[in-house]
């Protein structure tokens, strides 16, 4: 930028500062940075209350298969020794209602390093962090975790619906091939086919 | 007054002798505090001790209701926490401990934690205490509780219609 | 640009205070919700309606975080994007009006919860209402006013009360026990 192109010196740093902050706007409104751009973007973030997956019925035959058997308490075990062998921590467990729920953290993005206050952090409380803690940590991470909860329902009179939802990045995983292991090493635990549920 | 050369040394002797001492002071001075650091503020002896104001909030936190089921109770205050605006953080059945908490609307800065203990007193009595914090500093206000039991009376009444 | 400040914190909406007592009252407000908020079922299985809950939950996404069966209560959470188009667009012109001077931190985050209760309604327990309560809490990511970074993490909550949202739910959850719901 010379004098003569834009005549005195100080319109030079108004058309400085006009190009800084288009340049600005540019990264702000399209750019990556590294996590915060990555998330679906949308005009009211209050529909994600009710928004849920893409085709529901397709997503649903994805995670849930039908057995042949009435036994929760089997089918439980089953899901709970499945879900430690591909090194789940187990949150939540209800044999009556047939609930398992649990978290592991899988680095996809090398070592960010989750600290201890965020790993310790209760999900229990109304606010994250304290009131007044800022950072960025306990979004980071938020990229590693994955939430895992498998219900399981009677069907009829002799089956029993096994169903199994993955959470992982702000979304909720929708991939069938990413189900199928799991219900093939829980047929293996159980010694029992599963058919897909209709 | 003219100092000759000779006194004019021993005056600087001494001034400097004084100085060093001074400087010898405040570097076991420092010392001092860099071994034993500050002290740390020691909690009163009563910390621990229910003073009589104490024993009147607790008075005031506990109500005794005519229940013999302990979950019928622990239902009654769920939902008397739930209607009052609460979001219910956390039950135990067997503790008879249900958390609660809620933003002070309108605005969101403040918390109000409920904690409410249901025990059996008698085979037919339950009592019930709730303990009421703003932000981290307990609630002393009568009315607070005064309106949480009223709550609580209308929830546990709707049950047994 | 100084005025840049004031102008950041009038964005952010200023505080009032509520006393401890109020927040304890019943009020025509809180009846309304509980006539959102609450079902009854003529069912004497419990277990069956909080099994369905959790499974209604899961259909819409929602992670099961706690389970107490004994006093019928079920805590869901999920996280989804909290972004929007208008606050880009808002920060942007905020952005050009403060000559790139002030960078105003966006929602990026959100947890939205689900807290549910059944409880029975008559000492037989022929009649069960449930009770669900969404909420959410979203985060902000970071921004810049001046010179002034503003760390990222700033928090606010927010009650769901759309009349809609409970009764979308409540029809699922009638569809999954083939029970009708009543209003209270």
């Amino acid at each position: 930028m010379t004098r003569g192109r834009f005549g005195g010196k100080g319109e030079g740093m108004c058309g400085m500062r006009i190009a800084v902050m288009l340049l600005w706007s540019v990264v702000v409104c399209s750019g990556c940075s590294p996590y915060d751009m990555r998330h679906a973007n949308q005009w009211n973030s209050r529909d994600q209350i009710w928004l849920s997956e893409a085709s529901q019925v397709k997503v649903r035959a994805a995670q849930t298969r039908v057995f042949d058997t009435t036994d929760r308490r089997k089918l439980l075990e089953g899901v709970i020794a499945t879900m430690q062998d591909v090194d789940f921590r187990i949150d939540v467990l209800d044999e009556e209602l047939g609930i398992v729920s649990g978290k592991k953290y899988i680095d996809l993005e090398g070592p960010q390093g989750a600290g201890t206050s965020y790993l310790l952090y209760r999900s229990d409380q109304l606010l994250f962090m304290t009131r007044n803690y800022r950072s960025w940590g306990p979004f980071w991470n938020r990229d590693d975790l994955v939430r895992f909860t498998v219900t399981i329902r009677r069907r009829g009179e002799t089956q029993s619906m096994v169903r199994a939802s993955v959470q992982h990045y702000l979304r909720a995983v929708e991939t069938p091939e990413i189900y199928q292991p799991f219900f093939r090493a829980l047929e293996q635990a159980l010694f029992l086919q599963a058919q897909t549920a209709p | 007054m003219r100092f000759s050369t000779r006194r004019r040394l021993h005056f600087e002797a001494r001034r400097s002798v004084v100085f060093r001492a001074f400087a010898g002071a405040v570097g076991v001075i420092l010392l001092g505090t860099l071994l034993t650091a500050c002290t740390t503020p020691e909690p009163a002896k009563e910390l621990l001790a229910p003073t009589d104001a104490q024993m009147k909030i607790r008075s005031l936190q506990t109500r005794k209701f005519d229940l013999k089921d302990r979950t019928v109770a622990m239902r009654g205050v769920i939902a008397a926490l739930q209607d009052l605006g609460f979001i219910i953080e956390r039950a135990n059945e067997p503790l008879g401990l249900v958390t609660a908490a809620r933003f002070a609307e309108p605005n969101y800065y403040d918390v109000v934690t409920v904690t409410v203990i249901v025990r059996p007193e008698t085979a037919d009595q339950m009592t019930i205490r709730a303990n009421a914090i703003y932000n981290n500093r307990p609630i002393e206000d009568p009315k607070v509780y005064q309106n949480f039991f009223a709550a609580l009376q209308r929830s546990l009444f709707l049950t047994n219609e | 640009m100084r005025w840049v400040i004031p102008l950041a914190l009038m964005l952010a909406g200023c505080v009032t205070h509520s006393e401890p007592a109020e927040l304890f009252q019943l009020t025509p407000e809180s009846n309304r919700n509980r006539a959102m908020q609450i079902r009854t079922f003529e069912t004497k299985d419990q277990r069956e309606l909080l099994s369905a809950s959790a499974s209604v939950l899961q259909d819409l996404g929602f992670q099961v975080e706690e389970s107490v069966r004994e006093v019928g209560f079920l805590r869901a959470a999920k996280e989804r994007s909290a972004r929007e188009y208008g606050q880009y667009i808002q920060r942007t012109f905020v952005l050009i009006l403060s000559l790139g001077k002030a960078l105003m931190p966006v929602d990026l985050h959100q947890k939205i919860a689900a807290s549910l209760v059944t409880r029975p309604l008559n000492p037989e327990g022929t009649r069960q209402e449930v009770r669900i309560l969404f909420y959410r809490v979203v985060w902000k990511g970071e921004g810049q006013v001046d010179r002034q970074y503003i760390p990222p993490g700033e928090q606010h909550m927010e009650m769901i009360r759309d009349p809609e949202i409970y009764q979308q739910f409540f029809a699922k959850l009638s569809k999954a026990v083939f029970l009708e719901a009543h209003a209270i």
